[in-house]
């Protein structure tokens, strides 16, 4: 025991440093993560008690709860997917884990017990406040509601964890059989990604059924899913008995997890580790070309990111998201039209949605641009090739333009994609068309400058793993708040305008405005970017 | 030449340099030993620009590091302790990269990577990526890539870790042509019959201070390098 509290203590010190602050000095350094961290917990507090007050005089609080508890559910479920083949497999410290005289199984179960930990972490961000929003909506409450909160905060990540980690280790199977591993790694987690959305999205007849069957929500929610059916039952009548059942439940589901996966789990991870060099035996001439320090920057730089299969889904999510809902308005644009206008207590024609469609777009192209923030790994996926860039005869500015450059290649190709078929399809006029284009550059930049700004305050070049960097750091955290909070803002002031001003003006000011952003960002870049970032080393 | 100028670098209240100086001219191969962490790779990156240092300053060829630090690292390759490169890039990608970096012409690009490729029997393997490479691979595409922009500083990390003897031997040769070149060759190292055969110079680190810098013969006299490091390493 006393080996396996070493242990995790040992690996928790390394890989769950998400508030490890580099200065020491800094006081908004440190504060700024508490500060942004609470912000996000009163927005979704704030969130919670709307929709609580607009259910409240039907009684429905408590089935409210479950289902924000059923989202979250979901959210780590999908998370997990894309997280779990990097955090089993392919990890930094085998080197380290390995040799000791300690069973394989109880490195799976510190692994396992990392990626549970953070989980635990991150919805409690979401979950807290919605329990607490409850409060004031639930009535009279005993003790039992915060006992039973409490314990499904704990309970609530381990069966996602579980099914997601199934589909890492599924992927991971198959991509270790492959000579391009990233790229098959990427395919195979966005296949399983998209899929369980297009499962998801296409429930209408089961969502029918679940609103005829508001009474029977329990046993429907015990159906779709058991902890939550569970967590509903506890609340509205709280029973020792289903608690211990419950914990019995998942106890079981862990010990035959972790017995299935431990006998092949390092016949896998070892297969995962052996790179082999893969020849085209007619080509093995090597040709040396010069090109320019941009070029070869950027190149660098694309080159990293399709090589890292989790940085690609993380951002290739918002932005085959995006696409989607593209193609589905271009094939489905009538019914879309329909079901607009037929939503009682809104007073709106086909003639206005057509008329201020560039609005939406540009709605649309602004979530996507502040969800896609590639720049906040960028410097933490150095690693210790940090040094190498520090070495090179060139201006740090140059280096991290690059890296901007790189990245905005990366986003503005799919959103003016998007917009070119959208252009067609709703015969959208040249001028809001040209103003969309523009956006799709500033807007995605907006965000790769925050991302790579954040990064260079807050590195993480200690990770186990590239998920680590990609989904548990501060510079992540930081980025996907600042986003969150751009996308609300964004919507905040335009929604109001929407029909009230014509759209070329509102997306003019769009232009305009996101022009200054962009030019302020640069120069704190330029100012204090490149300062912190000659402070970085390994 | 390089000129180390008082410098002093702190980590927190510790200072792991500590006010050193000393001086490399052209046309040596100049030797850095000390003990583990006894300030090496800390000075070793100030001189190459990982590390800011907060006192003193360091001069390359008449040119401060702090002042104008592009001038400076045109000048200069650096080979670290642990062969880092991108492991996802070809062998001939990453070359190309720091060829392109240090604005290396077409020719001479092409003239030393077949050059030093075949000194290091490594032209077969410059089409594999490089995570498929051993550390000793790895170690020799890190020494292609800092020979073949011609530096007129070679500035090295235990150089020799995980080479194969073969590796060590041409090294050692490639090493003895730059100073006939009239360039510098400056590294640190813990093997030192090969330092004491190999370098005109050197220079023993301890806690952060230079306690002894001078000519091979100078340092040693009649006895060997070895027997030297470890009386002044026994002295508190």
């Amino acid at each position: 025991m006393k080996k396996i509290i070493s242990l995790t203590k040992a690996t928790m010190s390394n890989d769950m440093s998400l508030f490890k602050i580099y200065s020491k000095n800094n006081k908004l350094q440190k504060i700024a993560p508490l500060i942004i961290g609470f912000y996000l917990m009163i927005m979704i507090w704030f969130f919670a008690n709307t929709l609580f007050e607009k259910v409240a005089p039907y009684h429905l609080q408590v089935y409210q709860l479950t289902i924000f508890a059923f989202s979250i559910v979901i959210m780590t479920f999908i998370e997990g997917i894309y997280k779990s083949g990097a955090i089993l497999f392919k990890c930094k410290d085998d080197s380290i884990l390995l040799p000791l005289p300690i069973s394989k199984k109880t490195i799976l179960l510190i692994r396992m017990f990392k990626f549970y930990l953070f989980e635990v972490l991150y919805n409690s961000l979401f979950l807290l406040p919605i329990m607490l929003a409850y409060i004031r909506w639930a009535g009279s409450l005993t003790i039992t509601y915060f006992i039973t909160s409490i314990l499904f905060l704990l309970i609530f990540p381990i069966i996602p964890i579980i099914l997601s980690c199934t589909i890492g280790v599924i992927t991971s199977s198959v991509v270790a059989n492959f000579k391009h591993k990233n790229a098959m790694q990427t395919v195979l987690s966005l296949i399983f990604l998209i899929g369980f959305l297009m499962i998801y999205t296409n429930i209408d007849s089961f969502l029918e059924y679940f609103i005829k069957n508001i009474a029977n929500i329990n046993e429907i929610l015990t159906k779709i899913y058991y902890p939550i059916g569970m967590y509903l039952k506890l609340l509205t009548n709280f029973q020792i008995i289903d608690v211990i059942k419950l914990l019995l439940v998942h106890s079981i589901i862990i010990v035959i997890f972790i017995s299935i996966l431990e006998k092949f789990y390092f016949k896998i991870n070892s297969k995962t580790m052996v790179v082999r060099a893969y020849k085209n035996k007619t080509n093995n001439v090597y040709k040396v070309i010069a090109h320019n320090q941009r070029y070869s920057l950027i190149k660098k730089e694309l080159s990293t990111f399709f090589n890292t299969p989790v940085l690609i889904i993380n951002a290739g999510f918002a932005l085959v998201l995006y696409l989607l809902i593209v193609l589905y308005i271009t094939i489905k644009i009538d019914g879309i039209m329909n079901i607009l206008t037929n939503i009682e207590g809104i007073k709106i024609t086909k003639e206005i949605l057509l008329k201020n469609s560039s609005i939406y777009i540009f709605l649309l192209v602004s979530m996507t641009s502040f969800l896609t923030s590639i720049t906040n790994s960028s410097i933490s996926l150095e690693g210790k090739n940090i040094n190498i860039l520090k070495v090179l005869p060139i201006k740090p500015t140059r280096l991290l333009l690059a890296k901007i450059e790189s990245y905005l290649i990366v986003t503005t190709i799919p959103l003016w994609l998007g917009i070119i078929i959208l252009y067609i399809r709703l015969k959208l006029s040249l001028i809001d068309t040209f103003l969309l284009l523009l956006l799709a550059i500033l807007l995605p930049l907006i965000s790769h400058l925050i991302g790579l700004l954040v990064n260079i305050k807050y590195p993480k070049f200690d990770a186990t793993n590239q998920t680590e960097i990609v989904k548990q750091s501060m510079s992540s955290f930081l980025s996907v708040m600042i986003g969150m909070l751009l996308i609300a803002l964004t919507y905040s002031i335009v929604g109001p305008q929407i029909g009230k001003i014509k759209p070329h003006i509102i997306l003019s000011l769009a232009i305009l405005i996101s022009s200054i952003i962009n030019i302020i960002l640069s120069v704190i870049l330029i100012k204090i970017g490149v300062k912190e970032f000659n402070k970085l080393s390994i | 030449m390089i000129e180390i100028k008082n410098v002093t670098k702190k980590y927190g209240d510790k200072k792991a340099l500590d006010n050193i100086s000393f001086t490399v001219n052209d046309g040596e191969i100049f030797a850095f030993i000390g003990h583990n962490g006894a300030g090496k790779t800390t000075l070793i990156k100030s001189i190459v620009g990982i590390h800011d240092f907060e006192e003193g300053d360091i001069i390359i060829d008449g040119v401060s590091i702090k002042e104008n630090p592009l001038e400076c690292k045109k000048k200069i390759a650096y080979v670290p302790d642990n062969p880092e490169t991108y492991e996802h890039m070809k062998g001939i990608d990453y070359l190309n990269f720091i060829c392109d970096m240090y604005e290396i012409d077409q020719e001479t690009r092409e003239k030393n990577i077949k050059k030093y490729a075949s000194i290091f029997e490594i032209e077969d393997k410059l089409t594999d990526t490089i995570e498929s490479y051993s550390h000793g691979m790895k170690q020799k595409i890190v020494l292609i890539a800092a020979l073949a922009h011609e530096p007129d500083i070679l500035i090295m990390d235990e150089p020799f870790v995980g080479l194969d003897p073969k590796a060590v031997f041409d090294i050692k040769k490639i090493l003895n042509e730059m100073i006939k070149d009239k360039k510098i060759v400056f590294y640190s190292t813990h093997i030192l019959d090969v330092a004491e055969k190999l370098c005109s110079r050197v220079a023993i680190i301890k806690n952060g201070k230079i306690i002894k810098s001078g000519s091979m013969k100078e340092i040693k006299g009649d006895k060997s390098l070895e027997k030297v490091f470890m009386e002044l390493e026994a002295e508190k």
